[in-house]
């Protein structure tokens, strides 16, 4: 059990002491950004993870979120921290909508279904005059009381952003440890069996996908408050659910930790090739970029932490092997 | 307007047609035309899509790319050689076949194996290199080649039709029927449909299922790039049009079915024509989003798309 | 060492060695930060901003005496700090607006850079310049023409570029001369993207006209990065307009004129925003088939020997392409935020602000068409002001109205092709 949690409760400290140590405003905003990222891969994660549906549409609700802040400040002057609660009603009511019909799709009409729903919404906003249409909408530009949430620091953001993770984390724990989670796995491994065994598919699928809709559109609203902005592409676009589905990927889907692994590699080294290379205009820095996620992607299907997993489930066997034929207790 | 009638008959038979059901039907059919010739291009550059999507389950995230890369293969044959579609077509389906096999064998190969994620992942990456390898070496200026060269516009009574246009709809026409043909009547498709069914089985048969799927691959690379040469003719280049591109053969695709190269004709000539009459009926802010609905409705029907296989 | 500890001290040595400043040194140089798209879908636009901002900083840090009393060419450095060089750093926003603040953020904070200026996408410089503003940093825009931002009451945002307010007054000004001179302008069809550029200029324009008693007869938006338009020519070809303005990116430009001769269509008078129908590569594809389309501009290469022809020579060696509209208005946003700090004598940013909002620049201390550079209290320069060019030959464009600025005469009716 201590052992189990050795891992975490170190990541848990080196993520507290980060913008301690890395205390320019460039850094601490860095790991805001990639804790945040790291809460929408997570949440992801609960649908396309660990109940094996691929969404590729979830900004649709990264977007109820954002625009919920944003217009919640827009259009009734309220701080857009009301976007939080506002957000997650209107991304989980979204998720049943449109979850109870295309659930039932298998994987990769599922996951079409997703693009469609999401560039629809992102279509329509664009369309919209109350939702700021292309041109977007706005936050506080400097914040009226504490609850605007708008820093010049990054370090308030920072821990509200981890304090978020570890919620959406604890959530995720709990719910794999719970009866949804025995299901999903089943059902992830077969549908069919599952359901023979008397597995209720569908609401499970369905509960999955709502949970994940809610905590994505937190992500969503919290992102809106650093930013202070939302437009159809940076809030609806299609390119932030493949960022937070490649982020979870390349981690590890499916794993608790594999969201954050993710994100903690990719958002630093966008921003970082970004910074090196942008400025030139040959577009270096989507090359090398593209290239490292191929590279992962072949080398590392199953995602980075499975191949952390698989070296200290490899030690541990060794250490068994070892104890049990010399008696001695620690290898070195 | 069958080839071999007097023109003018035509144009008056048009004309009786406009006066009597009024302006408006005369342009409908023009639009239908338009949407025709439009959903023939979609078709066109989708074909190779469904094919390594249904026969391999390859999520291909750089399909855009790959025609993104035909049509600047038609642009260097312009360039360098002075030469057209007649060159630079064959030109695009050779060099994209040749990067279809490296892909394969680089990428594909092992991304195949592993989940749906992994194959995301892994064609993610390589569309933002493919784009980006383009955007280092050309630039980011919009090409086109000239207008001429496939020049003029044929007009059958009133109805004007873009001869480069109605080019890129014979020729999906032809790709559909060839790459139909090359599964169902060749025993290289018959080979390469039995690795897609059962690759355990057809290795016991003695096929080799690596060889086919590359086979597969450069195949459906190669019909790739021939739609990206001839679009190359009437529409613009630039790095990032794959962008553009991808989403629509991906609806495309499966509104066809994942898997059959008729169906995605059939779903593009299908979308093409809702699209054009939504956006001269509605408004063209208005037209993706009919087809988005319209794709999404179907699927909840109908989930295996037109022509796939329950 | 197994392969664990290693990965991992790897990973960690990775993570620090990218996270240490990397900050370049050059103490004397007076260093701005400049955010464009080099990426994505406006990345042709970003790279054409480069290589004018190039040439800007050429022509500051270089002795110039060809270009006579244009400002800061005439020596070598800032004279009011020493003589000391000016630094560009340029940063990708890559066409995101959360990108764009995070690289405002790492020049002001890494960089140390004094003043910004960008961002070419309005909804990008309304972020980035927020973040100028939180820390107190002079942010230029020469480029962005959504109203909303100089709406926010900042006080270190400045703009020089005319806005859409400004467009509106050109068009129908322009449109009032041409009906006195015999031409048929009573219907007007605005053409315009859904965008945030798009329809806050075509909103801006209904309006406008609105107020002078003039409605537009036809409005007809579309989606932007279209892969057919069609259905909207079409329209246009049912309505048959007297006037059709078109507000359009590049890609839309050049897909739009290619479908006018698909379509055998040839409006009586086409005027177009600038954006797409002034990217030289839009020239370059389909200028042929566009003879007489109507352009607004403030940027005109005037005379041969110049200040404006030899800027625009020195900016074909350098990009390759012919000088555009929007390129003019970057390097002047720069030329103007160079002008303060070398009158500030100073790299403090409030000595700076101070000496922005007591700009008063002249015609002939200008690159560019304006009536001169003077900021209101809002930030924007209400100087701002274009003329009408026209795409003659297919090739160039050339100055035709207003009549004190014409070098030719207005050709009528639309040409195309």
């Amino acid at each position: 059990m201590m052992r189990r949690l050795l891992w975490p409760s170190v990541a848990l400290a080196l993520a507290i002491a980060y913008p301690l140590l890395f205390s320019t405003p460039f850094q601490q905003r860095l790991g805001a950004l990639v804790l945040l990222y790291a809460i929408a891969a997570s949440a992801w994660n609960i649908i396309g993870g660990y109940a094996g549906q691929v969404s590729v549409g979830h900004v649709v609700f990264f977007g109820c979120g954002a625009y919920a802040a944003m217009g919640a400040y827009t259009h009734f002057a309220l701080p857009p921290l009301v976007g939080i609660p506002l957000g997650i009603v209107l991304a989980v009511a979204i998720a049943a909508i449109i979850g109870t019909p295309t659930l039932r799709l298998s994987g990769h009409y599922f996951s079409m279904a997703t693009i469609a729903v999401a560039e629809l919404v992102r279509l329509v906003v664009t369309n919209t005059e109350y939702l700021g249409a292309a041109v977007g909408l706005s936050g506080p530009t400097a914040p009226r009381t504490v609850f605007d949430l708008s820093f010049v620091s990054a370090l308030p953001y920072y821990y509200l952003f981890l304090f978020v993770l570890a919620i959406t984390l604890a959530i995720t724990w709990w719910m794999t440890n719970s009866r949804m989670g025995f299901y999903l796995r089943a059902i992830k491994d077969s549908e069919r069996a599952a359901r023979s065994l008397g597995a209720p598919a569908a609401r499970t699928k369905l509960h999955a996908y709502m949970l994940s809709a809610g905590l994505t559109s937190v992500a969503g609203a919290l992102y809106a408050m650093m930013f202070g902005f939302v437009d159809p592409e940076s809030g609806l676009g299609i390119l932030i659910s493949v960022k937070i589905l490649i982020m979870a990927a390349l981690g590890g889907a499916g794993l608790l930790f594999g969201p954050l692994v993710g994100a903690a590699i990719l958002v630093p080294l966008e921003e970082i090739s970004n910074n090196k290379f942008g400025g030139q205009g040959a577009g270096l820095t989507f090359v090398v970029y593209g290239a490292i996620i191929m590279l992962i992607a072949r080398f590392q299907p199953g995602g980075l932490l499975t191949l952390a997993n698989r070296l200290l489930e490899r030690r541990a066997k060794a250490r068994e092997t070892t104890t049990a034929t010399t008696g001695a207790g620690h290898a070195p | 307007m069958r080839a071999g009638q007097n023109p003018a008959l035509i144009v008056v038979r048009c004309n009786l047609l406009a006066t009597t059901r009024g302006f408006m039907s005369f342009v409908i059919l023009q639009v239908i035309v338009g949407g025709l010739l439009l959903g023939a291009v979609y078709a066109l550059f989708s074909s190779g899509l469904t094919l390594v999507w249904g026969m391999m389950n390859v999520v291909n995230f750089a399909h855009g790319d790959f025609v993104m890369l035909g049509m600047y293969v038609a642009y260097l044959v312009y360039t360098l050689l002075g030469a057209g579609p007649l060159i630079g077509a064959p030109m695009a389906m050779l060099v994209l076949a040749t990067v279809g096999i490296i892909v394969y064998f680089a990428l594909i190969r092992e991304v195949m194996k592993g989940p749906m994620l992994a194959q995301i992942l892994g064609t993610f990456g390589l569309a933002l290199l493919l784009r980006y390898s383009v955007f280092w070496w050309f630039g980011a200026n919009f090409l086109t080649l000239p207008e001429n060269i496939i020049g003029g516009t044929l007009d059958l009574g009133g109805i004007r039709i873009p001869a480069s246009r109605l080019l890129a709809g014979i020729v999906a026409l032809a790709v559909t029927f060839g790459l139909h043909l090359l599964l169902t009547r060749t025993s290289l498709g018959s080979k390469m449909l039995a690795v897609a069914e059962d690759s355990t089985a057809a290795q016991l048969m003695g096929i080799r299922p690596d060889t086919m799927q590359a086979i597969a691959w450069a195949i459906a690379a190669g019909a790739t790039g021939l739609a990206g040469a001839l679009i190359a003719t009437f529409f613009y280049i630039v790095p990032t049009v794959g962008e553009t591109l991808a989403i629509v053969a991906f609806v495309t695709v499966s509104l066809g079915g994942f898997g059959s190269v008729p169906g995605a004709l059939v779903a593009g000539l299908l979308i093409g024509v809702i699209e054009s009459l939504s956006g001269y009926l509605i408004g063209a802010v208005y037209k993706d989003i009919v087809v988005y609905a319209l794709f999404v409705s179907f699927l909840w029907f109908r989930p295996q798309g037109l022509l796939g296989k329950s | 060492m197994n392969f664990r500890t290693m990965f991992a001290l790897s990973c960690a040595a990775a993570i620090s060695f990218a996270l240490v400043s990397q900050a370049s040194a050059e103490d004397k140089a007076v260093k701005i930060g400049v955010i464009f798209p080099m990426t994505g879908n406006a990345a042709s636009a970003g790279i054409h901003g480069k290589a004018g901002l190039e040439v800007a900083l050429d022509i500051i840090n270089n002795a110039h005496p060809e270009l006579g009393s244009f400002p800061l060419a005439k020596n070598a450095g800032l004279a009011g700090l020493g003589g000391a060089k000016l630094e560009l750093v340029f940063a990708d926003n890559q066409g995101s607006p959360a990108t764009g603040q995070n690289q405002a953020l790492r020049l002001i904070t890494e960089e140390k850079v004094v003043a910004l200026t960008g961002a070419y996408q309005s909804g990008i410089t309304l972020t980035t310049s927020a973040i100028a503003e939180k820390y107190g940093i002079p942010f230029v825009n020469g480029e962005s023409v959504a109203s909303n931002l100089t709406e926010r009451g900042f006080k270190w945002f400045f703009r020089t570029t005319p806005i859409a307010t400004d467009f509106a007054k050109v068009y129908y000004d322009f449109l009032t001369d041409m009906k006195a001179s015999g031409a048929k302008t009573d219907s007007i069809a605005l053409v315009h993207d859904n965008t945030e550029y798009g329809k806050s200029v075509a909103d801006t324009i209904t309006t406008a006209f609105k107020e002078k008693g003039v409605a537009i007869a036809l409005d007809v938006a579309y989606a932007s990065n279209a892969t057919d338009v069609q259905s909207q020519v079409l329209q246009l070809k049912e309505k048959k307009p007297d006037v059709v303005l078109m507000i359009s990116y590049t890609s839309d430009a050049i897909l739009f004129a290619k479908t006018f001769q698909a379509q055998d269509y040839k409006p009586p008078m086409l005027i177009a925003d600038d954006a797409g129908y002034s990217d030289p590569s839009f020239i370059k594809a389909v200028g042929k088939i566009s003879q007489g389309a109507f352009n607004r501009s403030s940027w005109s290469v005037g005379p041969a020997g110049s200040a404006t022809a030899i800027i625009a020579k020195m900016y074909k060696e350098k990009s390759g392409d012919e000088m555009d509209d929007t390129v003019a208005r970057q390097m002047t946003g720069l030329f103007v935020l160079a002008e303060a700090i070398d009158r500030a004598g100073s790299t403090d940013p409030a000595k700076i602000q101070a000496a922005l909002k007591a700009t008063d620049l002249k015609p002939d201390q200008l690159m560019i068409g304006y009536k001169g550079v003077k900021f209101d209290d809002k930030g924007q320069n209400i100087l701002a002001s274009g003329v009408i060019i026209q795409l003659q030959d297919g090739e160039n464009y050339t100055t035709v109205w207003p009549k004190a600025n014409a070098e030719k005469p207005p050709v009528m009716p639309y040409k195309g092709w």
